[in-house]
This record gives C-alpha cells, sequence and structure tokens, in this order.
C-alpha cells in the first residue's frame, strides 16, 4: 500500500446547527443601516440582489456570519433561509465561523509560488505556531492560504483581513508586521503612489511599492514532509 | 534591427509609445485633473453633436479591431451589435472587474490609476448600446480600490457624468458599483451575471446569450474593465487610426502584467503584438536571478504555458502565439527560469481550479480534484509512471464542450501542455518513485482502475 493516500482525507464538517451566538435583540439593523439596504434594493431590479452587500455589512457587524446571520440577512431581503445560505457559502470571503482579529491571508497562487509564496506562509505558520486555517490562542490571527489575490507584480504578498495588501514580503517584514499589528496598527495601505519609478522607463512600470528583490524559491514538496 | 529595436516586432517602434490609457499623469484618478487632460470631453462631445449616433460609437470600435481583454479575445464591437432593439426592457452593461486569473493584475491598475476613463468608456458603451445601468462587478478582495472607486463615482454623479440626463442631454444612465466576496468564477460572465442577481455563482447555459437573456433577463453585454477603458480612445482617435497600433489580428495598447522570475515585474503599457522576448529582457530588465528562461505563460493561468525554445519570435498577439498553441488570454505573462519546479508548478494550478470549480458539472468538479490529486501524487515522489498518461486521459475527458461553462477547458488548457511540454520532468519524478512502473504498461484501458486500487 502507498502510504501517500490518493482518497482526499475526509474533513470534519463543521457543526451546521450550532448554538446560535446572537440573540434575536442583537440581530437588529440600526436606522443607518436600514437606510444604507434601503437604497442598495434601489439600485437593482430586484432587492434580492442586494444579498451581497447585505452579508457585507453583517459581516462587519458581527464579525462572522453564523447560520442565524445568514438568515436574519435573507429575512431583511424576503429570501428564504436556503438562499441566503447557498450565497454565504458560495463565496470564501464571507466567514461562516469566527476568526481571529487579523486574517492573514497568503497568497499562493503560481505566481506568488515561484517567488516563495510557500516560503512566507511556512514562515507565519511556524511563527505563529499554526497550520493555515487555524487561528492563534490568543485570538489575533487567523493564517489562511489564498489563490491569486491579484497583485502578482509583487509577490509574494498576502491580505489582511479582506483589506489591505502587503508587497513584496520577506520575512523580516512578517516580523515587522506582525509586530505591529500586535501593537494594534495595520500597516498603510501602500499602492496609492502616483505614477511611479519616472526613471525606468519613462514612468511606465506600474508596481505596488518596492522593486523585488531576488527570490528565494523552494518547491513546495520540500516543506511537506 | 534597427535603432528602435527588432523590426518584426508587431508591436512596431514601442519604445516611443506613448501612454493612453495609464498615462503619466500624476493624481489622474481625480476628477478635476482628469477632466482638466481632456476627460469626459469625448462623451461630451458624442452628446452634444446631434450628428452622432449610438451606431456610430459601435461602428468605430469595430473599426477599431478592439478584442476583449478579459481573456477570450473576441471583437467587442461585434459583441456589441448582438444587442437586440430596444424595446420595454431595462438594458445592463455587465463590467467584469474580477479579475481572478491568477497571473492577472491589470484591470485593477486601471481602477486605480484611471477610474474616470473607465466610467467614460462605460458611459459611452451605455450610449452605444442603449444601456440603463452599468454594473460594475468587481472581486471583494479589492476592497480599497473599490472605496476610491465609489468617491470617484460619487464626483462623477455631482459634476453630472453620470445619472439623469447626462451633460444636459437626453441620456441617462446609472453605475453601480457590485462587490463580489472571493470567487474566480464569477469572472465568467453568466456567473457574474447570477452573482449580481443574489445568487451562487453558477455559470449558465448558453445560449440563451446574455444579449438575449441576460442579468434579470434582460439584454446585457458583458466586457472587461480594461476593453471598456479602450472605448474613450477609440472615441477619441478615431477607430481606423486606432487599428493601426500594435498587432493587426488584436489591435490597441494593451497592459503587460509582468510577474515572476523577472528583474522588474510590474505593469507595462505598450502596442500589444510586444515580442516575448522584448518584454522579458529589455522592458523587465531580464531573469531576477540569473538563471535561463524556462518557460512563459503569457496570459493567465488557463492559457498552455510555452517552453523557452519556442519563444524566438513570438508576439504578444493571437496569431503569434497560436503557432505555439497558446493564447495571449489577459496580456499578463508569468515568467519562469530554470529553477522551477514545473511537477509542483503544475500541481499548483490543478489546486488552484480544484478550489475554484463551482461543482455543477461532474467532469469539472470531480475530474479538477483528481488532477490535483494525482499530480500532489506524482510531485511527492509516490507518482506511478503511467500517471502521467492517466493525466492526459483524464483531461481528455474534462474539455471540449462537456460542461456548462469554459472553465474546465481553462483548467485542462495549462495542465495538459505542462504534462507534454515538460514531459521529462514528471517522468524524472516518477522514476525516482517508490512505485516504478514501466512506460510500456501505461495507458492501457484498465489504467484509470488500475491506478486507484
Ligand atoms: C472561468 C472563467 C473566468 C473568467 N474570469 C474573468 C475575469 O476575472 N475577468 C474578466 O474580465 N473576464 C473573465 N472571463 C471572461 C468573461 O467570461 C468574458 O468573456 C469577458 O468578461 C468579456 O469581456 P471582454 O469581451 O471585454 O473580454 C472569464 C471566463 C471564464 C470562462
Ligand atoms: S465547468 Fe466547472 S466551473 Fe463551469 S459550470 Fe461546470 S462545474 Fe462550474
Ligand atoms: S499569484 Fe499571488 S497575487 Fe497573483
Amino acid at each position: 500500500m502507498s502510504s501517500f493516500d490518493i482518497q482526499r482525507p475526509i474533513v470534519e464538517l463543521p457543526d451546521q446547527n450550532p448554538d446560535p451566538e446572537f440573540s434575536d435583540e442583537e440581530l437588529v439593523w440600526t436606522d443607518a443601516e436600514e437606510e444604507k439596504i434601503e437604497a442598495w434594493k434601489e439600485q437593482y431590479p430586484e432587492d434580492q440582489a442586494a444579498i451581497m452587500k447585505v452579508l457585507w455589512l453583517a459581516q462587519e457587524k458581527f464579525g462572522y456570519l453564523p447560520p442565524e446571520v445568514i438568515k436574519f440577512c435573507g429575512e431583511t431581503l424576503d429570501m428564504s433561509f436556503s438562499q441566503a445560505y447557498g450565497v454565504a457559502t458560495f463565496y470564501h470571503q464571507y466567514y461562516k465561523e469566527e476568526k481571529g482579529t487579523y486574517v492573514l491571508d497568503v497568497c499562493t497562487c503560481f505566481s506568488c509560488q515561484v517567488c516563495g509564496g510557500y516560503d512566507i506562509l511556512h514562515y507565519l505558520e511556524e511563527k505563529l505556531g499554526v497550520h493555515a486555517g487555524e487561528t492563534t490562542d490568543d485570538g489575533m490571527f487567523t493564517v489562511q492560504e489564498a489563490e491569486c489575490l491579484g497583485s502578482c507584480g509583487s509577490a509574494p504578498m498576502m491580505e489582511i483581513t479582506n483589506g489591505v495588501y502587503v508587497h513584496n514580503l520577506t520575512p523580516e517584514k512578517i516580523d515587522d508586521l506582525i509586530e505591529s499589528l500586535r501593537a494594534g496598527e495595520v500597516p498603510s495601505f501602500t499602492s496609492m503612489t502616483l505614477p511611479q519609478d519616472e526613471e525606468e522607463l519613462g514612468g511606465n512600470r506600474r508596481t505596488d511599492v518596492e522593486s523585488t528583490e531576488a527570490y528565494q524559491t523552494q518547491p513546495r514538496a520540500e516543506h511537506m514532509d | 534591427m534597427d535603432a528602435n529595436g527588432s523590426p518584426q516586432s508587431p508591436a512596431g517602434d514601442w519604445r516611443s509609445y506613448e501612454r493612453m490609457l495609464l498615462p503619466p499623469i500624476q493624481d489622474l484618478h481625480k476628477l478635476d485633473v482628469y477632466t482638466k487632460h481632456g476627460g469626459y470631453d469625448r462623451l461630451r462631445r458624442v452628446l452634444e453633436d446631434d450628428d452622432v449616433a449610438p451606431d456610430d460609437i459601435t461602428n468605430e470600435v469595430k473599426a477599431s479591431g478592439l478584442t476583449g481583454r478579459g481573456g477570450a479575445g473576441f471583437p467587442t464591437g461585434v459583441k456589441w451589435t448582438f444587442m437586440p432593439e430596444p424595446d420595454d426592457r431595462p438594458r445592463f452593461l455587465g463590467v467584469n472587474g474580477d479579475e481572478s486569473e491568477p497571473g492577472t493584475f491589470k484591470d485593477r491598475q486601471v481602477m486605480e490609476y484611471n477610474p474616470h476613463l473607465m466610467f467614460e468608456g462605460i458611459l459611452l458603451a451605455g450610449y452605444a448600446m442603449h444601456i440603463d445601468t452599468a454594473y460594475v462587478y468587481t472581486r471583494g478582495e479589492y476592497t480599497d480600490w473599490i472605496a476610491l472607486m465609489a468617491e470617484q463615482l460619487e464626483n462623477a454623479y455631482e459634476a453630472g457624468y453620470v445619472g439623469e440626463n447626462i451633460l444636459g442631454s437626453d441620456f441617462s444612465m446609472d453605475i453601480v458599483l457590485h462587490k463580489g466576496a472571493g470567487a474566480y468564477i464569477c469572472g465568467e460572465e453568466t456567473s457574474l451575471m447570477e452573482s449580481l442577481e443574489g445568487k451562487r455563482g453558477y455559470p449558465r447555459y448558453k445560449p440563451p446569450f446574455p444579449a438575449q437573456k441576460g442579468i434579470f433577463s434582460c439584454p446585457t453585454t458583458i466586457n472587461n474593465v480594461e476593453t471598456l477603458a479602450h472605448v474613450p480612445l477609440i472615441v477619441q482617435e478615431g477607430g481606423d487610426a486606432y487599428s493601426t497600433i500594435g498587432a493587426e489580428d488584436m489591435p490597441g495598447a494593451a497592459l503587460y502584467g509582468m510577474s515572476g522570475h523577472v528583474k522588474q515585474p510590474g505593469v507595462y503599457e505598450y502596442p500589444t503584438g510586444m515580442l516575448l522576448s522584448d518584454l522579458i529582457y529589455d522592458v523587465c530588465g531580464g531573469m531576477a536571478r540569473g538563471e535561463d528562461l524556462k518557460a512563459v505563460v503569457p496570459g493567465g493561468s488557463s492559457v498552455p504555458p510555452i517552453r523557452a525554445d519556442q519563444i524566438d519570435g513570438l508576439s504578444m498577439n493571437d496569431e503569434s502565439l497560436g503557432e505555439v498553441g497558446s493564447r495571449t488570454g489577459t496580456f499578463c505573462p508569468l515568467v519562469l527560469d530554470e529553477e522551477t519546479d514545473m511537477v509542483s508548478f503544475t500541481r499548483r494550478v490543478a489546486h488552484f481550479y480544484q478550489d475554484e470549480t463551482c461543482g455543477q458539472c461532474t467532469p469539472c468538479r470531480e475530474g479538477t480534484g483528481w488532477l490535483e490529486n494525482i499530480l500532489a501524487r506524482i510531485d511527492e515522489g509516490e507518482g506511478r509512471m503511467r500517471d502521467i498518461d492517466l493525466i492526459l486521459e483524464l483531461c481528455d475527458n474534462m474539455d471540449g464542450g462537456r460542461t456548462i461553462c469554459a472553465f474546465a477547458d481553462g483548467a485542462v488548457g495549462p495542465i495538459r501542455a505542462a504534462v507534454k511540454r515538460f514531459r521529462d520532468e514528471f517522468e524524472a519524478k516518477c522514476e525516482a518513485s517508490v512505485y516504478p512502473v514501466s512506460t510500456d504498461v501505461s495507458a492501457g484501458p484498465d489504467s484509470a482502475v488500475a491506478a486507484t486500487e
């Protein structure tokens, strides 16, 4: 028998019927939120189309989307639970379970892979003592492996909690980053510097922060033991 | 060779090319800077000149030969003519800013540096096709850029460029920003429409095509962000003049998103038809680690990779890349050097598709999973020789119209090409394997069964 089982391991499914985290009293929109939702409904011929925006809003408000929150979002737009649940579970960025304060999405997709994305991921995993997909004990960080985040020119890179992009990662940069996040500072958004690299090629190059240094790439297999 | 580089480059004299999509103007993303540099003038001219009919815009775009920059390369003007005559139904434009194709990061530069050019393109397209509302579907990860666009869109509304009776004319149109939430498949046009309607992003069968039955069953056109940003330039220069820029088969400017093992990765604007060698060694300053080139993936993960020994004289247009069985795709080449492990690389590509399949079609849902499984087994040194042919066989059972959308074809194309073109590397990994099986017994009728026992 092969030691490598070609069948994917059976992953334990998350509890589909957890005890509600939020009570009915908590599951209400403020007037300001109601107003936003009404405006979104106006943008589409049918109310249901606003569900993605409502789920985003709920995620901001409640931190994540347990079933009762999804149900609540659906009811806001006259959708059945199964419709709303279908949408919420289709998309990666909706958190169906509680995450750390900072979710670190490290891109390991192909441009980042060949530029050392897995080195960064493994460095981070080791530093924080978690595997990809897990949250640190103090609830500060969740580390995740992401697919291409659309910033391949500054590979390897990561995104912090569906927001800020951090480019051209190195172990040193990770150390600094974790330190500043622990101190409660999210690094400032670095991409809005216009235009860049006027010297090079008459400024034709658009890139995200510093130019990339020579990379250290290791094929993924070497990390797998 | 003349002073301006290789004379055979379809991009012509690219060194003296002046940028149009991303011109070097400080703070161009702001409305006042954009209008100071001629922004929205093209829209104003079209709306104020009674002699310019909507069809004239479509005809100019047709004459320009502009092809879609979302990956499929369909002629944009021709697509616009598929829209039926206006009736009492609303009509929609879906602006595809999902940009999740691995290796692709050029639409974001338009949204960041020149969002008003995109808005102006949307409005001109809207005028040409009698559109009521445009939805800009942007991938959810681009939070900061969506915020930037929202702010600029509001400015454009206030200044009367968008909304009711634009610039005092009787043309009205809304632009709505829609934020995705991390699903590659929502870049596929019918999936994008489903997602917009507040459903799971499951692609639909075609026909009916979006022009007949699109968003909320109304006539719809889907165009890529960059494609629409070309439209004001075409209106300005005239379609015929625009068609002389770059390669003949897909003319115009292009945003080249260079990534991988080059010294200066990033997005560069040049005419279409740039020689790959110019892009790598000239524009990007050569290989980052001083290693030799091994392979190039010319335009996103869904296009077949090219071997280094094939790139001589190849240029970034479909006619040229077609000669080696590849495509321009999204115009974002990934450059790989000799150090790259092509098996690990192909495995990661397979993982992406396994992760992102929507799961509607069995060949795609199951096939992508098995491709990843087999590639992982080879990568980890436990592959059998016959696994290599098993991969190819599996590929043959996934593509070619067996599925609802082209995702499965996009998954199979690069994997099949990588296995065929770098077969020696796959064989080397299988040879070292603890389960060597000679190639003689591979690909037998029972091999798929035998390999899974
Ligand atoms: C699986 C799949 C993913 C796609 N992803 C994108 C995308 O992220 N962005 C995009 O503009 N087009 C994407 N497309 C192409 C669109 O379906 C569509 O052809 C394109 O948006 C049309 O615009 P264009 O003609 O301006 O290129 C994708 C297609 C497929 C099959
Ligand atoms: S081909 Fe794949 S991604 Fe496309 S509809 Fe079928 S299962 Fe979904
Ligand atoms: S591959 Fe990592 S951002 Fe594109």
